[in-house]
C-alpha cells in the first residue's frame, strides 16, 4: 500500500465522518439536552438545503446564504416546538409519531413545491492532488467546519449563561424550576438550536449532497444510530461514536462497496449497544 | 412574611394535605414537625407549586404568588429539596449560576458569595456536583438555593443522609444566615434535636394536617406532644 493512498483514504475517511458529525449535531442536541427524538430532523437538514438554494437564486452570496438558512430554520424549529412538541415532553412514543408525521408532511411539501429534482448549487468544486489521487477541497473544507462546529457548540453549551441553564433544564426539570428557571422557553430555545443545526447542516454540505426532498434519510437513520450509541455524555459521545463509525464505514466502503460500508456501519452500532446498553458514556463523568 | 392558606394539595386526584395553615415571621425559624409521610415534603412542595393544588393559596408580604414555581422563586421562595437535587452534570460553580442568572443575578458575583459563606464548595470548584459526598451536595443545594436571594428559605429535611460534622456546621451557617441577614427559615424535619437547637416555633403535621402549633420550650417541657410526634 502506497503512503499516498493511506493520506488519501485518511482524509476521505475524516471527511465522511465530518459529513457525518455535521448532520448529527442538531439530533444530539435535541436528543440528548430534551430528550426529543426528532424524525423530522433529516427533513430539517433538507429544510436548509432548500433555503440556502432559494438564497443564492435570489442573488444572495453562498456564506450568506448559509447564515440565512440556519436561521430561517432555527425559526422555523422554535414555531415547531410551540405548536407541536410541548405537548408532548416525556411522551417518548407521541413525539417520535408526531415528528415522523411531520417529515412526511415536510417531504411531501418539498415534491409539490419543488419536484424530485433540482439544480445544483453551482459552486466551482476545486481538487488537491496527493500522489496519484485527488481529493476534493471541498470535503477537506468540511472537516475544519465540523471541528470549528463542535468547538463553538461545546462552548455555548458550557460557557454561556444559555448554555448553562439548558443544561440544568434537561438534568432536572423539576429542580430546575425549583431555582426559578422556566424550562418552557429555554426548551423552544432550545429545538430551535437543535434545528438551526440542521439548516446548517443542509446549506453547508450543499456543494457535496444537493437538495432533493429525499436527502434526509440518507442521514437521519446514520444520525440517530450515532446519538442513541452516543449515551448521555451527548456531545462528546456523539463526536466519538460519529466519527468512530463514519471512518470505518468509509474505509470498509472504499475498499469494498458503499453498501458494505453501511452494513459494517450498523453491526458496529449494534455491537456498541450490546455492549454498553445505555450508550458508550453511560459512565463518563463529564459535562457534555 | 410568609403565610400558607387552607392549602389543600396533593398529586393528580389524590388529597395528601388538607387545610394546612401556617406563618412564618420575617427573621424567623420556624420548624415542621411530623412522622414519615405525615406530609411535610408535599407542604413544602405545595408551597413552592410543585404538587397540585386543589385550594389555599401561598402569599409573601402578603403578595398571594402564582401557581408557576419559576416565578415563585423570583418572588422570594428559596428551595432545597428533599434529597438535594443538585445537577450532578454541572459543576459546582455552574450549579449556583444557574440558580443566578434564572433570577436575573450576576453568575460570578453570586459564585463568590457562595464560595465566600461555604468554603468547602470553593475546594470543590472544577468538581461535578454527582462525584460530592452526600454533606456536600446538601451544602452546595443550599447555596444553590441562596443564589436566588431568597426572603424565605424552605428547606425539606436538609439532615438526612448527612454526617453528623455536617449537620452542624449547616445549623451554624442557617443560624447565622438568619441573625445577619435577617433570612426567614422553614424546615421540615424528623430530625428534633437539629430543630430544638435552631427554631422557636414550630408545626405539627399529622396525616396531612396541622394538629399543633408548638414552641421550643413547650416541646422540651410537654412529653405527650413530643410522644405524639416521634411515637409509632
Amino acid at each position: 500500500m502506497e503512503l499516498d493512498f493511506l493520506a488519501t483514504l485518511l482524509l476521505s475517511s475524516l471527511s465522511s465522518a465530518a459529513i457525518l458529525l455535521i448532520a448529527t449535531v442538531g439530533l444530539a442536541v435535541m436528543f440528548g439536552l430534551m430528550g426529543v427524538i426528532n424524525l423530522a430532523h433529516g427533513e430539517f437538514i433538507m429544510f436548509g438545503a432548500y433555503a440556502t438554494l432559494f438564497a443564492t437564486q435570489i442573488g444572495i452570496p453562498y456564506p450568506l446564504a448559509i447564515i440565512f438558512a440556519t436561521i430561517v430554520t432555527a425559526i422555523f424549529g422554535g414555531i415547531v416546538e410551540l405548536l407541536i412538541i410541548r405537548r408532548l415532553y416525556g411522551r417518548i412514543f407521541d413525539t417520535l409519531l408526531a415528528t415522523w408525521g411531520l417529515s412526511l408532511v415536510l417531504y411531501q411539501s418539498a415534491v409539490l413545491i419543488f419536484g424530485t429534482v433540482t439544480p445544483g448549487i453551482g459552486l466551482p468544486i476545486s481538487n488537491i492532488q496527493i500522489g496519484d489521487y485527488s481529493l476534493s477541497v471541498y470535503l477537506l473544507f468540511l472537516i475544519l467546519v465540523a471541528v470549528v462546529l463542535i468547538g463553538s457548540l461545546y462552548w455555548l453549551l458550557t460557557k454561556t449563561s444559555y448554555g448553562i441553564t439548558a443544561r440544568a433544564a434537561i438534568q432536572d426539570r423539576e429542580t430546575a424550576s425549583a431555582v426559578g428557571v422556566e424550562s418552557a422557553r429555554i426548551n423552544t430555545m432550545t429545538f430551535a438550536l437543535g434545528s438551526g443545526l440542521a439548516g446548517f447542516a443542509g446549506a453547508i454540505l450543499l456543494p457535496a449532497i444537493p437538495a432533493t426532498p429525499n436527502m434526509g434519510f440518507a442521514f437521519v437513520i446514520k444520525a440517530f444510530l450515532a446519538v442513541v450509541a452516543a449515551g448521555p455524555v451527548t456531545l462528546t459521545g456523539t463526536v466519538a461514536v460519529g466519527s468512530t463509525l463514519g471512518m470505518v464505514g468509509n474505509i470498509t466502503a472504499s475498499f469494498w462497496t458503499s453498501v458494505v460500508g453501511d452494513i459494517v456501519f450498523f453491526l458496529l452500532t449494534i455491537t456498541i449497544l450490546r455492549i454498553f446498553p445505555l450508550g458508550i458514556s453511560g459512565r463518563w463523568r463529564m459535562k457534555l | 412574611m410568609l403565610q400558607i392558606s387552607n392549602a389543600n394539595g396533593g398529586y393528580k386526584r389524590v388529597t395528601i394535605i388538607r387545610d394546612c395553615s401556617l406563618r412564618v415571621g420575617k427573621g424567623e425559624i420556624v420548624a415542621l414537625l411530623g412522622r414519615n409521610g405525615a406530609g411535610k415534603s408535599t407542604l413544602m412542595k405545595y408551597t413552592m407549586g410543585l404538587v397540585d393544588t386543589f385550594g389555599g393559596s401561598v402569599s409573601i408580604h402578603g403578595n398571594t404568588l402564582p401557581l408557576s414555581t419559576s416565578k415563585r422563586v423570583k418572588m422570594g421562595l428559596g428551595y432545597v429539596p428533599q434529597g438535594r437535587y443538585v445537577f450532578p452534570r454541572l459543576s459546582v460553580p455552574e450549579n449556583i449560576a444557574v440558580a443566578a442568572l434564572a433570577c436575573g443575578h450576576d453568575r460570578h458575583e453570586s459564585i463568590d458569595d457562595a464560595f465566600n459563606d461555604f468554603p468547602i464548595l470553593a475546594e470543590k470548584k472544577d468538581a461535578l456536583a454527582g462525584t460530592l459526598s452526600g454533606g456536600q451536595q446538601q451544602i452546595l443545594s443550599i447555596a444553590r438555593a441562596l443564589a436566588t436571594k431568597p426572603q424565605v428559605l424552605l428547606l425539606d429535611e436538609p439532615t438526612e443522609g448527612v454526617q453528623p460534622s455536617i449537620i452542624e456546621e449547616i445549623g451554624e451557617k442557617l443560624k447565622r444566615l438568619n441573625e445577619e441577614r435577617g433570612l426567614s427559615i422553614l424546615i421540615a424535619e424528623q430530625n428534633l434535636d437539629f430543630c430544638l437547637s435552631i427554631s422557636k416555633r414550630a408545626y405539627i403535621l399529622n396525616n396531612g394536617s396541622i394538629s399543633h402549633e408548638t414552641t421550643r420550650q413547650e416541646l422540651i417541657q410537654n412529653k405527650t406532644i413530643l410522644h405524639e410526634l416521634l411515637g409509632v
